[in-house]
Protein backbone atom coordinates (compact mmCIF):
# COMPACT_ATOMS: atom_id res chain seq x y z
CA UNK A 1 0.00 0.00 0.00
CA UNK A 2 1.48 3.36 -1.07
CA UNK A 3 2.07 6.07 1.53
CA UNK A 4 1.51 8.75 -1.09
CA UNK A 5 -1.05 11.27 0.20
CA UNK A 6 -2.68 13.25 -2.60
CA UNK A 7 -4.53 15.49 -0.15
CA UNK A 8 -1.23 16.62 1.38
CA UNK A 9 0.13 17.33 -2.09
CA UNK A 10 -2.95 19.31 -3.04
CA UNK A 11 -2.68 21.33 0.17
CA UNK A 12 0.87 22.35 -0.74
CA UNK A 13 -0.47 24.26 -3.77
CA UNK A 14 -1.80 27.85 -3.60
CA UNK A 15 -5.60 27.80 -3.39
CA UNK A 16 -6.31 28.76 -7.03
CA UNK A 17 -3.90 26.12 -8.35
CA UNK A 18 -5.27 23.58 -5.87
CA UNK A 19 -8.81 24.09 -7.09
CA UNK A 20 -7.70 23.87 -10.70
CA UNK A 21 -5.68 20.74 -9.92
CA UNK A 22 -8.79 19.11 -8.39
CA UNK A 23 -10.80 19.95 -11.52
CA UNK A 24 -8.06 18.53 -13.72
CA UNK A 25 -7.74 15.40 -11.59
CA UNK A 26 -11.42 14.80 -12.19
CA UNK A 27 -10.94 15.26 -15.96
CA UNK A 28 -7.99 12.83 -15.87
CA UNK A 29 -10.10 10.30 -13.92
CA UNK A 30 -12.97 10.54 -16.41
CA UNK A 31 -10.54 10.16 -19.33
CA UNK A 32 -9.24 6.90 -17.87
CA UNK A 33 -12.68 5.41 -17.37
CA UNK A 34 -14.15 3.17 -20.06
CA UNK A 35 -17.74 3.55 -18.83
CA UNK A 36 -20.29 5.30 -21.02
CA UNK A 37 -21.49 7.53 -18.18
CA UNK A 38 -17.89 8.68 -17.60
CA UNK A 39 -17.58 9.62 -21.28
CA UNK A 40 -20.78 11.65 -21.00
CA UNK A 41 -19.52 13.31 -17.80
CA UNK A 42 -16.23 14.12 -19.54
CA UNK A 43 -18.06 15.63 -22.51
CA UNK A 44 -20.13 17.81 -20.17
CA UNK A 45 -17.15 18.75 -17.98
CA UNK A 46 -15.19 20.02 -20.97
CA UNK A 47 -18.05 22.22 -22.18
CA UNK A 48 -18.03 25.79 -20.94
CA UNK A 49 -16.16 28.81 -22.30
CA UNK A 50 -17.21 28.28 -25.94
CA UNK A 51 -20.92 28.00 -25.17
CA UNK A 52 -20.76 30.82 -22.62
CA UNK A 53 -19.02 33.27 -24.92
CA UNK A 54 -21.37 32.59 -27.83
CA UNK A 55 -24.60 32.77 -25.82
CA UNK A 56 -23.36 35.84 -23.94
CA UNK A 57 -22.82 37.42 -27.35
CA UNK A 58 -26.61 37.24 -27.84
CA UNK A 59 -26.84 40.02 -25.25
CA UNK A 60 -29.66 42.47 -24.63
CA UNK A 61 -28.46 44.70 -27.48
CA UNK A 62 -28.16 41.66 -29.75
CA UNK A 63 -31.68 40.47 -28.94
CA UNK A 64 -33.06 43.91 -29.79
CA UNK A 65 -31.04 44.00 -33.03
CA UNK A 66 -32.36 40.58 -34.15
CA UNK A 67 -35.95 41.54 -33.29
CA UNK A 68 -35.63 44.80 -35.23
CA UNK A 69 -34.01 43.05 -38.20
CA UNK A 70 -36.87 40.55 -38.45
CA UNK A 71 -39.52 43.22 -37.92
CA UNK A 72 -38.19 45.58 -40.57
CA UNK A 73 -36.78 43.22 -43.21
CA UNK A 74 -38.47 39.90 -42.52
CA UNK A 75 -36.47 36.71 -42.77
CA UNK A 76 -35.46 36.72 -46.46
CA UNK A 77 -31.87 37.90 -46.06
CA UNK A 78 -30.86 37.59 -42.43
CA UNK A 79 -31.51 33.89 -41.78
CA UNK A 80 -28.96 32.69 -44.36
CA UNK A 81 -26.60 35.42 -43.11
CA UNK A 82 -26.84 34.17 -39.53
CA UNK A 83 -26.09 30.62 -40.67
CA UNK A 84 -23.03 31.96 -42.51
CA UNK A 85 -21.90 33.64 -39.31
CA UNK A 86 -21.50 30.25 -37.59
CA UNK A 87 -18.14 29.47 -39.28
CA UNK A 88 -17.06 33.10 -38.93
CA UNK A 89 -17.64 33.14 -35.16
CA UNK A 90 -16.16 29.65 -34.81
CA UNK A 91 -12.95 30.40 -36.70
CA UNK A 92 -12.23 33.58 -34.78
CA UNK A 93 -12.95 32.08 -31.36
CA UNK A 94 -11.13 28.80 -32.10
CA UNK A 95 -7.89 30.75 -32.31
CA UNK A 96 -8.35 31.92 -28.71
CA UNK A 97 -8.89 28.31 -27.56
CA UNK A 98 -5.70 27.22 -29.33
CA UNK A 99 -3.70 30.12 -27.93
CA UNK A 100 -4.96 29.46 -24.40
CA UNK A 101 -4.08 25.75 -24.65
CA UNK A 102 -0.59 26.44 -26.00
CA UNK A 103 0.44 29.50 -23.97
CA UNK A 104 -1.72 29.14 -20.81
CA UNK A 105 -2.02 32.92 -20.90
CA UNK A 106 -4.92 35.32 -21.38
CA UNK A 107 -5.29 37.61 -24.40
CA UNK A 108 -4.54 40.85 -22.50
CA UNK A 109 -1.42 39.35 -20.97
CA UNK A 110 -0.12 38.11 -24.31
CA UNK A 111 -0.59 41.52 -25.98
CA UNK A 112 1.04 43.31 -23.03
CA UNK A 113 4.03 41.00 -22.74
CA UNK A 114 4.66 40.37 -26.45
CA UNK A 115 4.00 43.82 -27.92
CA UNK A 116 4.79 46.14 -25.02
CA UNK A 117 2.99 48.41 -22.62
CA UNK A 118 1.76 50.91 -25.26
CA UNK A 119 -0.35 48.36 -27.14
CA UNK A 120 -1.14 46.55 -23.90
CA UNK A 121 -2.47 49.71 -22.28
CA UNK A 122 -4.34 50.66 -25.47
CA UNK A 123 -6.07 47.28 -25.66
CA UNK A 124 -6.85 47.24 -21.95
CA UNK A 125 -8.24 50.79 -21.86
CA UNK A 126 -10.39 50.14 -24.92
CA UNK A 127 -11.67 46.86 -23.49
CA UNK A 128 -12.48 48.37 -20.09
CA UNK A 129 -14.36 51.33 -21.56
CA UNK A 130 -16.29 49.13 -24.02
CA UNK A 131 -17.09 46.54 -21.33
CA UNK A 132 -18.29 49.16 -18.85
CA UNK A 133 -20.53 50.83 -21.40
CA UNK A 134 -21.84 47.51 -22.71
CA UNK A 135 -22.71 46.62 -19.10
CA UNK A 136 -24.94 49.69 -19.07
CA UNK A 137 -26.85 48.34 -22.09
CA UNK A 138 -27.21 44.96 -20.30
CA UNK A 139 -28.78 46.70 -17.29
CA UNK A 140 -31.09 48.56 -19.66
CA UNK A 141 -32.21 45.16 -21.03
CA UNK A 142 -32.67 43.74 -17.52
CA UNK A 143 -34.70 46.78 -16.45
CA UNK A 144 -36.85 46.68 -19.61
CA UNK A 145 -37.50 42.94 -19.27
CA UNK A 146 -38.42 43.06 -15.59
CA UNK A 147 -40.67 46.09 -16.20
CA UNK A 148 -42.96 43.72 -18.16
CA UNK A 149 -43.56 41.98 -14.81
CA UNK A 150 -44.12 45.27 -13.01
CA UNK A 151 -40.72 45.41 -11.32
CA UNK A 152 -39.63 49.03 -10.75
CA UNK A 153 -36.25 50.06 -12.27
CA UNK A 154 -34.45 50.49 -8.93
CA UNK A 155 -35.46 47.00 -7.78
CA UNK A 156 -34.57 45.51 -11.20
CA UNK A 157 -31.11 47.08 -11.24
CA UNK A 158 -30.45 46.13 -7.59
CA UNK A 159 -31.55 42.53 -8.20
CA UNK A 160 -29.42 42.29 -11.36
CA UNK A 161 -26.32 43.70 -9.64
CA UNK A 162 -26.82 41.44 -6.61
CA UNK A 163 -27.17 38.36 -8.85
CA UNK A 164 -24.02 39.13 -10.84
CA UNK A 165 -22.04 39.92 -7.66
CA UNK A 166 -23.18 36.70 -5.97
CA UNK A 167 -22.23 34.50 -8.94
CA UNK A 168 -18.86 36.24 -9.30
CA UNK A 169 -17.82 36.30 -5.66
CA UNK A 170 -19.15 33.14 -4.10
CA UNK A 171 -18.06 30.45 -6.55
CA UNK A 172 -14.83 28.87 -7.67
CA UNK A 173 -14.24 28.51 -11.44
CA UNK A 174 -15.97 25.16 -11.89
CA UNK A 175 -19.17 26.14 -10.06
CA UNK A 176 -19.12 29.63 -11.61
CA UNK A 177 -18.95 28.02 -15.05
CA UNK A 178 -21.76 25.55 -14.28
CA UNK A 179 -23.96 28.32 -12.80
CA UNK A 180 -23.28 30.53 -15.81
CA UNK A 181 -24.15 27.65 -18.15
CA UNK A 182 -27.52 27.30 -16.38
CA UNK A 183 -28.15 31.02 -16.87
CA UNK A 184 -27.07 30.61 -20.51
CA UNK A 185 -29.43 27.64 -20.90
CA UNK A 186 -32.41 29.89 -20.06
CA UNK A 187 -31.44 31.93 -23.13
CA UNK A 188 -32.77 29.01 -25.20
CA UNK A 189 -36.28 30.20 -24.23
CA UNK A 190 -36.21 32.14 -27.51
CA UNK A 191 -36.25 28.87 -29.48
CA UNK A 192 -39.71 27.53 -28.43
CA UNK A 193 -41.00 31.12 -28.50
CA UNK A 194 -40.97 30.92 -32.27
CA UNK A 195 -43.81 28.36 -32.14
CA UNK A 196 -46.20 31.08 -30.92
CA UNK A 197 -45.70 32.85 -34.23
CA UNK A 198 -46.74 29.78 -36.30
CA UNK A 199 -44.18 30.56 -39.03
CA UNK A 200 -44.41 29.09 -42.50
CA UNK A 201 -41.42 26.70 -42.28
CA UNK A 202 -41.32 26.17 -46.05
CA UNK A 203 -40.85 29.93 -46.38
CA UNK A 204 -38.07 29.84 -43.80
CA UNK A 205 -36.36 26.99 -45.68
CA UNK A 206 -36.77 28.77 -49.01
CA UNK A 207 -34.72 31.76 -47.79
CA UNK A 208 -31.60 29.65 -48.36
CA UNK A 209 -32.51 29.27 -52.04
CA UNK A 210 -33.88 32.72 -52.74
CA UNK A 211 -31.61 34.77 -50.40
CA UNK A 212 -32.95 38.23 -51.11
CA UNK A 213 -33.55 41.53 -49.37
CA UNK A 214 -37.21 42.30 -48.69
CA UNK A 215 -37.86 45.85 -49.83
CA UNK A 216 -34.61 45.97 -51.80
CA UNK A 217 -31.19 47.42 -51.06
CA UNK A 218 -31.50 50.73 -49.23
CA UNK A 219 -29.56 52.75 -46.64
CA UNK A 220 -31.45 51.30 -43.67
CA UNK A 221 -30.55 47.80 -44.82
CA UNK A 222 -26.82 48.59 -44.64
CA UNK A 223 -27.31 49.92 -41.12
CA UNK A 224 -29.17 46.79 -39.98
CA UNK A 225 -26.66 44.51 -41.75
CA UNK A 226 -23.77 46.23 -40.00
CA UNK A 227 -25.55 45.99 -36.65
CA UNK A 228 -26.00 42.23 -37.16
CA UNK A 229 -22.34 41.72 -38.05
CA UNK A 230 -21.33 43.89 -35.09
CA UNK A 231 -23.33 41.74 -32.70
CA UNK A 232 -21.83 38.45 -33.94
CA UNK A 233 -18.17 39.10 -33.20
CA UNK A 234 -17.11 41.51 -30.47
CA UNK A 235 -13.67 42.29 -29.01
CA UNK A 236 -14.56 41.23 -25.46
CA UNK A 237 -15.28 37.71 -26.76
CA UNK A 238 -11.61 37.17 -27.65
CA UNK A 239 -10.44 38.26 -24.20
CA UNK A 240 -13.20 36.35 -22.40
CA UNK A 241 -12.76 32.98 -24.04
CA UNK A 242 -8.97 32.92 -23.89
CA UNK A 243 -8.90 33.87 -20.20
CA UNK A 244 -11.75 31.50 -19.42
CA UNK A 245 -9.97 28.58 -21.12
CA UNK A 246 -6.83 29.41 -19.14
CA UNK A 247 -8.71 29.58 -15.83
CA UNK A 248 -10.52 26.34 -16.67
CA UNK A 249 -7.15 24.65 -17.18
CA UNK A 250 -7.45 23.85 -20.90
CA UNK A 251 -4.29 22.18 -22.22
CA UNK A 252 -3.39 20.83 -25.66
CA UNK A 253 -5.02 17.50 -24.86
CA UNK A 254 -8.34 19.37 -24.55
CA UNK A 255 -8.04 21.21 -27.85
CA UNK A 256 -10.49 18.95 -29.65
CA UNK A 257 -13.12 19.33 -26.94
CA UNK A 258 -12.47 23.08 -26.75
CA UNK A 259 -13.17 23.30 -30.48
CA UNK A 260 -16.31 21.19 -30.07
CA UNK A 261 -17.48 23.46 -27.24
CA UNK A 262 -16.93 26.53 -29.44
CA UNK A 263 -18.72 24.97 -32.41
CA UNK A 264 -21.74 23.98 -30.28
CA UNK A 265 -21.79 27.53 -28.89
CA UNK A 266 -21.67 29.07 -32.38
CA UNK A 267 -24.54 26.86 -33.59
CA UNK A 268 -26.65 27.61 -30.50
CA UNK A 269 -25.95 31.33 -30.85
CA UNK A 270 -27.13 31.23 -34.43
CA UNK A 271 -30.24 29.14 -33.67
CA UNK A 272 -31.29 31.56 -30.91
CA UNK A 273 -30.71 34.56 -33.17
CA UNK A 274 -32.65 32.93 -36.03
CA UNK A 275 -35.53 32.10 -33.65
CA UNK A 276 -35.82 35.73 -32.55
CA UNK A 277 -35.70 36.84 -36.16
CA UNK A 278 -38.35 34.35 -37.33
CA UNK A 279 -40.54 35.27 -34.35
CA UNK A 280 -40.41 38.99 -35.10
CA UNK A 281 -40.32 38.49 -38.86
CA UNK A 282 -43.50 36.41 -38.81
CA UNK A 283 -45.50 38.51 -36.35
CA UNK A 284 -44.31 42.07 -36.94
CA UNK A 285 -42.84 42.30 -40.46
CA UNK A 286 -45.23 43.90 -42.91
CA UNK A 287 -43.87 44.26 -46.45
CA UNK A 288 -46.60 46.75 -47.30
CA UNK A 289 -45.49 49.44 -44.86
CA UNK A 290 -41.85 48.77 -44.23
CA UNK A 291 -40.37 50.53 -47.27
CA UNK A 292 -39.74 53.90 -45.62
CA UNK A 293 -39.56 53.07 -41.93
CA UNK A 294 -36.76 53.93 -39.51
CA UNK A 295 -35.36 51.92 -36.60
CA UNK A 296 -37.05 54.38 -34.21
CA UNK A 297 -40.46 53.19 -35.42
CA UNK A 298 -39.45 49.64 -34.52
CA UNK A 299 -38.12 49.98 -30.99
CA UNK A 300 -38.59 46.99 -28.73
CA UNK A 301 -41.65 48.46 -27.01
CA UNK A 302 -43.44 48.84 -30.33
CA UNK A 303 -42.42 45.37 -31.48
CA UNK A 304 -43.73 43.75 -28.29
CA UNK A 305 -46.99 45.74 -28.54
CA UNK A 306 -47.61 44.25 -31.98
CA UNK A 307 -46.72 40.78 -30.67
CA UNK A 308 -49.12 41.19 -27.72
CA UNK A 309 -51.95 42.34 -30.01
CA UNK A 310 -51.51 39.26 -32.25
CA UNK A 311 -50.67 36.39 -29.90
CA UNK A 312 -51.30 37.70 -26.38
CA UNK A 313 -49.11 38.47 -23.40
CA UNK A 314 -47.58 35.02 -22.75
CA UNK A 315 -45.03 35.25 -25.61
CA UNK A 316 -44.24 38.83 -24.54
CA UNK A 317 -43.53 37.62 -21.00
CA UNK A 318 -41.35 34.77 -22.31
CA UNK A 319 -39.50 37.25 -24.52
CA UNK A 320 -39.00 39.52 -21.49
CA UNK A 321 -37.55 36.58 -19.50
CA UNK A 322 -35.18 35.92 -22.40
CA UNK A 323 -34.18 39.59 -22.50
CA UNK A 324 -33.44 39.67 -18.76
CA UNK A 325 -31.47 36.46 -19.09
CA UNK A 326 -29.52 37.82 -22.08
CA UNK A 327 -28.58 40.87 -20.00
CA UNK A 328 -27.57 38.72 -17.02
CA UNK A 329 -25.41 36.18 -18.87
CA UNK A 330 -23.64 38.92 -20.81
CA UNK A 331 -23.10 40.96 -17.64
CA UNK A 332 -21.59 37.90 -15.93
CA UNK A 333 -19.23 37.36 -18.88
CA UNK A 334 -18.30 41.05 -19.18
CA UNK A 335 -17.57 41.27 -15.45
CA UNK A 336 -15.26 38.25 -15.61
CA UNK A 337 -13.64 39.52 -18.81
CA UNK A 338 -12.87 42.88 -17.14
CA UNK A 339 -11.37 41.23 -14.05
CA UNK A 340 -9.27 38.77 -16.04
CA UNK A 341 -7.90 41.48 -18.35
CA UNK A 342 -6.88 43.79 -15.47
CA UNK A 343 -5.35 40.90 -13.52
CA UNK A 344 -3.38 39.74 -16.56
CA UNK A 345 -2.15 43.22 -17.45
CA UNK A 346 -0.93 44.18 -13.97
CA UNK A 347 0.27 40.72 -12.93
CA UNK A 348 -2.36 40.65 -10.21
CA UNK A 349 -4.16 37.49 -9.13
CA UNK A 350 -6.30 36.40 -12.07
CA UNK A 351 -8.50 33.48 -11.25
CA UNK A 352 -12.12 32.92 -10.32
CA UNK A 353 -10.74 30.07 -8.19
CA UNK A 354 -9.54 32.65 -5.66
CA UNK A 355 -11.67 33.47 -2.60
CA UNK A 356 -12.53 37.17 -2.38
CA UNK A 357 -9.93 38.16 0.22
CA UNK A 358 -7.02 36.52 -1.63
CA UNK A 359 -8.25 37.73 -5.02
CA UNK A 360 -9.82 41.09 -4.18
CA UNK A 361 -7.58 42.93 -6.66
CA UNK A 362 -8.92 40.56 -9.32
CA UNK A 363 -12.59 40.90 -8.43
CA UNK A 364 -12.80 44.61 -7.70
CA UNK A 365 -12.34 45.99 -11.28
CA UNK A 366 -15.17 43.84 -12.66
CA UNK A 367 -17.51 44.63 -9.79
CA UNK A 368 -16.72 48.36 -9.92
CA UNK A 369 -17.75 48.28 -13.59
CA UNK A 370 -21.01 46.51 -12.61
CA UNK A 371 -21.88 49.06 -9.92
CA UNK A 372 -21.01 52.05 -12.12
CA UNK A 373 -23.17 50.62 -14.93
CA UNK A 374 -26.03 49.92 -12.48
CA UNK A 375 -25.81 53.48 -11.17
CA UNK A 376 -25.74 55.03 -14.65
CA UNK A 377 -28.94 53.21 -15.70
CA UNK A 378 -30.79 54.83 -12.80
CA UNK A 379 -29.85 58.37 -13.84
CA UNK A 380 -33.06 60.12 -14.94
CA UNK A 381 -33.27 61.26 -18.57
CA UNK A 382 -30.19 59.25 -19.50
CA UNK A 383 -29.14 59.92 -23.12
CA UNK A 384 -29.47 56.26 -24.11
CA UNK A 385 -28.97 56.76 -27.84
CA UNK A 386 -25.78 58.74 -27.22
CA UNK A 387 -24.55 55.99 -24.92
CA UNK A 388 -25.36 53.34 -27.49
CA UNK A 389 -23.48 55.31 -30.16
CA UNK A 390 -20.44 55.55 -27.91
CA UNK A 391 -20.47 51.80 -27.19
CA UNK A 392 -20.68 50.92 -30.87
CA UNK A 393 -18.02 53.42 -31.93
CA UNK A 394 -15.52 52.16 -29.37
CA UNK A 395 -16.25 48.57 -30.36
CA UNK A 396 -15.83 49.50 -34.03
CA UNK A 397 -12.41 51.02 -33.39
CA UNK A 398 -11.27 48.20 -31.18
CA UNK A 399 -12.36 45.29 -33.37
CA UNK A 400 -9.64 45.62 -36.06
CA UNK A 401 -7.00 46.09 -33.37
CA UNK A 402 -8.20 43.05 -31.43
CA UNK A 403 -8.30 40.89 -34.57
CA UNK A 404 -4.87 42.09 -35.68
CA UNK A 405 -3.33 41.20 -32.31
CA UNK A 406 -5.07 37.85 -32.46
CA UNK A 407 -3.70 37.12 -35.93
CA UNK A 408 -0.17 38.24 -34.97
CA UNK A 409 -0.16 36.16 -31.81
CA UNK A 410 -1.60 33.03 -33.35
CA UNK A 411 1.02 33.16 -36.14
CA UNK A 412 3.88 33.76 -33.71
CA UNK A 413 6.01 30.58 -33.97
CA UNK A 414 8.03 31.56 -30.90
CA UNK A 415 4.99 31.12 -28.67
CA UNK A 416 2.68 28.90 -30.74
CA UNK A 417 5.26 26.47 -32.15
CA UNK A 418 3.60 24.00 -34.53
CA UNK A 419 0.14 25.31 -33.57
CA UNK A 420 0.34 28.47 -35.69
CA UNK A 421 -2.41 29.02 -38.24
CA UNK A 422 -2.24 27.05 -41.47
CA UNK A 423 -2.26 29.01 -44.74
CA UNK A 424 -5.92 28.41 -45.51
CA UNK A 425 -6.82 29.45 -41.95
CA UNK A 426 -4.89 32.69 -42.35
CA UNK A 427 -6.51 33.31 -45.74
CA UNK A 428 -9.98 32.74 -44.26
CA UNK A 429 -9.28 34.87 -41.18
CA UNK A 430 -7.80 37.71 -43.26
CA UNK A 431 -10.89 37.63 -45.50
CA UNK A 432 -13.12 37.74 -42.40
CA UNK A 433 -10.96 40.55 -40.99
CA UNK A 434 -11.25 42.62 -44.16
CA UNK A 435 -15.05 42.25 -44.18
CA UNK A 436 -15.36 42.94 -40.45
CA UNK A 437 -12.93 45.87 -40.54
CA UNK A 438 -14.78 47.40 -43.49
CA UNK A 439 -18.16 46.78 -41.93
CA UNK A 440 -17.12 47.86 -38.44
CA UNK A 441 -15.53 51.00 -39.84
CA UNK A 442 -18.59 51.74 -41.95
CA UNK A 443 -20.81 51.04 -38.95
CA UNK A 444 -18.76 53.40 -36.80
CA UNK A 445 -18.98 56.08 -39.47
CA UNK A 446 -22.72 55.49 -39.87
CA UNK A 447 -23.24 55.96 -36.14
CA UNK A 448 -21.47 59.30 -35.93
CA UNK A 449 -22.69 60.47 -39.34
CA UNK A 450 -26.17 58.87 -39.49
CA UNK A 451 -27.28 60.98 -42.48
CA UNK A 452 -24.73 59.13 -44.67
CA UNK A 453 -26.87 55.99 -44.49
CA UNK A 454 -30.13 57.85 -44.14
CA UNK A 455 -31.09 56.33 -40.79
CA UNK B 1 -15.21 8.27 -2.27
CA UNK B 2 -12.19 10.15 -0.84
CA UNK B 3 -9.56 11.77 -3.02
CA UNK B 4 -7.00 9.05 -2.32
CA UNK B 5 -9.30 6.37 -3.75
CA UNK B 6 -10.86 8.55 -6.42
CA UNK B 7 -7.54 9.65 -7.85
CA UNK B 8 -5.70 6.42 -7.10
CA UNK B 9 -4.17 6.48 -10.58
CA UNK B 10 -1.61 8.90 -9.12
CA UNK B 11 0.38 6.46 -7.05
CA UNK B 12 3.52 8.32 -5.98
CA UNK B 13 5.52 11.54 -5.98
CA UNK B 14 6.72 10.94 -9.56
CA UNK B 15 3.15 10.44 -10.80
CA UNK B 16 2.08 13.65 -9.05
CA UNK B 17 4.91 15.68 -10.60
CA UNK B 18 4.08 14.22 -14.01
CA UNK B 19 0.44 15.20 -13.53
CA UNK B 20 1.37 18.78 -12.56
CA UNK B 21 3.70 19.02 -15.56
CA UNK B 22 1.24 17.48 -18.04
CA UNK B 23 -1.61 19.69 -16.86
CA UNK B 24 0.71 22.70 -16.60
CA UNK B 25 -0.82 23.57 -13.26
CA UNK B 26 2.17 25.68 -12.16
CA UNK B 27 2.70 27.35 -15.57
CA UNK B 28 -0.24 29.63 -14.99
CA UNK B 29 1.64 32.29 -13.05
CA UNK B 30 5.26 31.37 -13.25
CA UNK B 31 6.42 30.98 -16.85
CA UNK B 32 7.97 34.11 -18.39
CA UNK B 33 6.47 35.42 -21.65
CA UNK B 34 9.25 37.08 -23.69
CA UNK B 35 8.75 40.26 -25.73
CA UNK B 36 8.22 39.67 -29.47
CA UNK B 37 11.00 40.30 -31.97
CA UNK B 38 9.48 42.77 -34.40
CA UNK B 39 9.70 41.52 -37.98
CA UNK B 40 9.14 43.79 -40.96
CA UNK B 41 5.58 42.67 -41.55
CA UNK B 42 4.78 43.02 -37.83
CA UNK B 43 6.08 46.59 -37.92
CA UNK B 44 3.97 47.22 -41.05
CA UNK B 45 0.88 45.83 -39.29
CA UNK B 46 1.41 48.14 -36.31
CA UNK B 47 1.95 51.11 -38.62
CA UNK B 48 -1.36 50.30 -40.33
CA UNK B 49 -3.00 50.05 -36.92
CA UNK B 50 -1.68 53.43 -35.77
CA UNK B 51 -2.93 55.09 -38.99
CA UNK B 52 -6.30 53.35 -38.65
CA UNK B 53 -6.69 54.51 -35.06
CA UNK B 54 -5.77 58.10 -35.90
CA UNK B 55 -8.29 58.14 -38.78
CA UNK B 56 -11.05 56.65 -36.61
CA UNK B 57 -10.40 59.00 -33.68
CA UNK B 58 -10.47 61.96 -36.10
CA UNK B 59 -13.77 60.66 -37.52
CA UNK B 60 -15.26 60.33 -34.05
CA UNK B 61 -14.22 63.86 -33.04
CA UNK B 62 -15.67 65.22 -36.28
CA UNK B 63 -18.82 63.15 -35.78
CA UNK B 64 -19.43 64.30 -32.23
CA UNK B 65 -18.74 67.91 -33.17
CA UNK B 66 -21.31 67.44 -35.93
CA UNK B 67 -23.86 65.96 -33.51
CA UNK B 68 -23.28 68.64 -30.87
Amino acid sequence: MSNFDINAKLNELPIDMRRRAIDRLEIARLRRSKRGIAKLMLFLALLGPGILVMIADNDAGGVITYAQSGSIFGIGFFIPLLVLMIPVAYMVQEMTVRMAAVTRRGHAEMIWRRYGSFWGAFSLADLLIANSLTLVTEFIGITFGLAVFGVPPVAAVAAGAAFITTITLTMRYHTWERASLIVAFINLIFIPLVLFAHPDWSLVASTFLTWHINGGFRPLFIYILLANLGTTIAPWMLFFQQSSEVDKGTVLEDLKSGRRDTLIGAVVMSVVAISIMVFAGTLVFNPGISANVTTAAYDLGNILSVVASKVGMLPVKLFAIGLVDAGLISAIALTASTSWAVGEAFRWPKSINLPFMEGRKFYIPGLVAVFIAAGIVLIPHLPLSFLNITVQVIASIFMPAALLFLLLLVNDKEIMGPHVNRRWENAAIIAIMIVLISMSGLYGISLVFPHILGV
Amino acid sequence: MDNKTRYGFIKDEKGWEEFLKRERIRDYSQVHVPAARMKTWTKAAFLFLRIYIIVMVALIILGFLHVL
